[in-house]
């Protein structure tokens, strides 16, 4: 199986796109000398995969990338000579020969923060909770294969779990997502809150991927 | 990273564009730096960070301690928006600090059409436009850049222009001004310093004085300021002991030119009557081959770019150009990094050199033979033969290639129609013998060409001309079209007149036309050289609203004694060879290239010893 590495993306390497962040690893294997597998075909090129690509504007502490390290590299040294040849904000945690399958991968642990500069209104928790509390909650998400150009999906039932703390001006929500076939972007659960309470819309939500889980809850590596 | 920035950018296109952080992008630390500087260019990130000689000069400066360059770019819409709206003033990538507070802001000015760009980042910087209106020495605001071998239409929005190479003169006028800053000169003080440097051009002691039918009587020269009769151009004296950015910024999202450029040499040894930059870069200064190779494998390895181009005004000119390709081809082919040059002309062009390239990979094929018969080819000074043309797209297809694609200009000085019917029957024989020579008719073939409207240039054989009205310019593209209109393998491309009508006015205005520029940014103007934003309307209103003629600076022919804007700006290049460059293109005689024999256009003289090394 493929070699995996774990990494995280903050600060200004938020806003690089998933398809400029995978040239970008492939650029920063080569300048660290670090050789690795290409693909086969007319035009072979470094091969990179990226587990669950991450909207632009997110940060996550906990990426996962696929790709095959050739020989002549120890394992132990790629996090640092890799990191060294990152953009600012691009941190890779590990390298690691791929233990389990990709698609074991199954929920997403993402804190979401609502911020109020000024001042959070005391009813946005209890209105967070009447929303995600509903029995189905049907919104209209983006599709590119669908004909009407959307397709409808049920937030609930994509949700496992979720908790909120707050600040005087703030709201952190964790919230554990379904990860894949089909993912929730978090994102449509900050749209639906500020449809359904308009009152309480937030001036900036930021949304950080802070751990991918298998089907039982436990850590996906 | 500024709050609001944080709040903006998940909004807007491309957010990396507005980040900074890339690999190599230099961050130092405030406390130990004494000089900002805010290196702007006035198009979008993925253009300016395309530009080479913005790469260099950061290097440059970002060498020097307590100096500190960064990059500003122009914001597209939907950020400058946001900008206006959340109040976030114009920053300086590295640092994200507003460039008002840097102390010098310099603007790379590569074409006209970028004007408009100037005006709107000063005025997303909160800074006043126009020079006079900043008293103060800091911020300064300079410009360089080929536009500003006529800088007089940007006139009273800078501070000063540096002309010619960049390298040496920055570190100068830095220095100098922060001897001013330690000393407490007033911005005049220093600006009539700034004058005595060689290169530097400070409009502010400079009056335009004209006739009453419009055209320039003098640029007179302020009392007492000391300002010098002509500035001259810098060059780099030795290029193997000049700057070359091996270590340099590598984007995070994708820009147009992104791979490693290698710059061969500076300057043209064509002489092409109609080429600004083959008349102002000159002399030829070469790189050593040896320190090339050097320079490019260093590229690749700190880049992990798989793609590198070898660029210069004509590089198949370059006199060690087989020997540099083995040796970068050697390093290239095992790793699967791709080697391309540019520009390609077309009689230099040998077997050798393609099949070379072609170990790696196949792009497509670009000439540019500008001109459709001998007789106008030799009338501008394109000394191409249709022979060597001919030879080598039959060897371009016999090796495989099925892609060519060529340039001309519409409405060169003594064109007739049977030029223009030339470019037709050029095309056609470069179809012929692409069915003669192609190993594989089934796979087709695309021969594209391409007409611009020609643009006479300051500081060339042209600039006394005239170009043609636009209604014989559409003429022109009509005929070509209906010549070309048969041809199925022939695809017809034709640059649209209106931004070509405007870098007529601009490229030869006066100072009159800064008034346009601000009237046009003011109703909206900016981002000219994208369609998008491109009003066309706009900008006649704008020569409406000043009294101003475009005619009369696009369309005007200028007689031999004309004093021109660009009068007190000096590449060494003198006016008599100039004019007598545009005499013998009325007679189509060419001029030989400088290696065959030295033309004695002047421009020697800036090297020491006086010695060209084309």
């Amino acid at each position: 199986m493929a070699d995996r590495l774990l990494f995280s993306k903050t600060g200004r390497a938020r806003y690089i796109s998933h398809l400029d962040l995978m040239r970008t690893f492939q650029r920063a294997f080569a300048r660290a000398k670090i050789p690795i597998k290409h693909t086969e075909g007319f035009h072979p090129h470094p091969f990179v995969s990226i587990a669950l690509p991450l909207s632009v504007g997110y940060s996550s502490q906990c990426e996962i990338l696929e790709f095959g390290l050739l020989e002549g590299t120890d394992p132990l040294e790629v996090p640092e000579r890799l990191t060294a040849a990152m953009p600012e904000g691009i941190t890779v945690h590990q390298c690691y020969p791929a233990q389990r399958k990709l698609k074991e991968l199954a929920f997403v642990n993402y804190i979401m923060s609502f911020e109020y500069p000024e001042g959070r209104p005391q009813e946005c928790e209890p209105a967070l909770a009447e929303l995600l509390g509903r029995e189905s909650l049907v919104v209209q998400k983006k599709s590119n294969k669908s004909k009407k150009g959307y397709t409808e999906v049920d937030l609930i039932s994509l949700i496992r779990e979720w908790s909120a703390e707050c600040q005087s001006d703030a709201m952190a929500v964790s919230m554990v997502v379904s990860a894949q076939n089909p993912g929730l972007n978090p994102e449509l659960i900050r749209a639906a809150f500020c449809e359904t309470y308009p009152q309480f819309s937030p001036q900036f939500v930021s949304f950080h991927r802070r751990e991918i889980l298998d089907q039982e809850g436990k850590i996906f590596r | 990273m500024n709050r609001t920035l944080e709040q903006i950018l998940p909004k807007v296109q491309k957010p990396a564009r507005y980040t900074g952080g890339e690999y190599n992008a230099v961050v130092k630390d405030r406390r130990e730096v004494d000089l900002r500087y805010a290196l702007c260019f006035p198009d979008t990130y993925e253009i300016g960070m395309s530009n080479l000689g913005c790469r260099i000069l950061y290097g440059v400066m970002n060498q020097e301690k307590g100096v500190w360059c960064e990059r500003c770019y122009a914001p597209w819409g939907d950020m400058e928006e946001a900008m206006r709206r959340e109040g976030l003033l114009l920053y300086g990538l590295e640092s994200g600090d507003p460039i008002a507070d840097f102390n010098i802001i310099g603007f790379s000015l590569g074409y006209e059409m970028a004007y408009t760009n100037v005006l709107n980042m000063l005025d997303l910087a909160g800074l006043p436009l126009r020079s006079e209106d900043r008293p103060q020495l800091t911020p300064l605001v300079v410009a360089g850049g080929t536009c500003c071998y006529n800088p007089e239409p940007l006139a009273p929005f800078v501070d000063f222009f540096v002309l010619g190479e960049g390298e040496e003169v920055t570190l100068e006028y830095i220095e100098l001004y922060r001897q001013a800053r330690e000393e407490c000169w007033t911005k005049e003080e220093f600006l009539q310093e700034a004058a005595r440097i060689p290169g530097i051009y400070v409009p502010s002691f400079y009056e335009p004085v004209y006739h009453s039918d419009g055209t320039l009587a003098e640029m007179r020269i302020q009392e007492g300021s000391g300002a010098p009769e002509r500035v001259t151009k810098r060059v780099v004296q030795d290029m193997d002991k000049s700057y070359f950015p091996v270590k340099t910024i590598i984007p995070s999202t994708e820009i147009v030119h992104d791979r490693v450029m290698l710059e061969l040499f500076r300057g043209c040894i064509r002489g092409c009557r109609f080429c600004q930059a083959g008349y102002v870069y000159r002399p030829v200064r070469n790189r050593s081959p040896q320190l090339l190779a050097q320079y490019g494998k260093a590229a690749c390895e700190d880049s992990g770019y798989q793609e590198m181009t070898l660029s210069s005004l004509s590089s198949t000119d370059y006199p060690c150009l087989l020997e540099l390709c083995d040796d970068l081809l050697d390093y290239c082919a095992p790793r699967d990094i791709g080697l391309s040059l540019p520009s390609l002309r077309a009689d230099t062009f040998s077997m050798n050199l393609m099949e070379r390239l072609q170990r790696v990979r196949k792009g497509g094929l670009t000439f540019a033979p500008e001109a459709g018969t001998q007789r106008l080819r030799d009338a501008i000074n394109k000394n191409l033969r249709e022979e060597d043309l001919m030879q080598s797209v039959r060897t371009a297809f016999a090796g495989g290639w099925s892609g060519v694609k060529l340039y001309f200009m519409l409405g060169l000085p003594t064109e007739t129609d049977e030029d223009v019917r030339g470019i037709a029957d050029l095309a056609r024989k470069v179809y012929f013998a692409w069915r003669e020579c192609t190993p594989n008719k089934a796979r087709g073939v695309r021969i594209t060409v391409s007409t611009s409207w020609f643009v006479p240039k300051p500081h060339t054989a042209f600039q006394w001309d005239a170009q043609i009205p636009v209604e014989e310019y559409q003429r022109r593209v009509d005929l070509l079209r209906d010549e070309l209109k048969r041809d199925k393998s022939i695809t017809y491309n034709w640059h649209d007149p209106q931004t070509s009508y405007l870098e007529a006015i601009f490229s030869r205005g006066d100072r009159r036309l800064a008034d346009v520029l601000e009237r046009a940014w003011e109703q909206g103007a900016k981002m000219d050289s994208w369609s998008e934003y491109f009003d066309f309307d706009r900008w006649m209103k704008a020569f409406q609203d000043c009294g101003l003629d475009g005619d009369f600076y696009a369309h005007r022919e200028r007689g031999r004694e004309e004093v021109f804007p660009w009068c007190r700006i000096d590449p060494m290049v003198t006016t008599d060879f100039l004019w007598h460059e545009r005499e013998k293109c009325y007679q189509s005689q060419t001029t030989p290239d400088c290696r065959t024999r030295c033309s004695g256009c002047g421009a020697n003289r800036l090297l020491k010893g006086g010695v060209c090394n084309g």
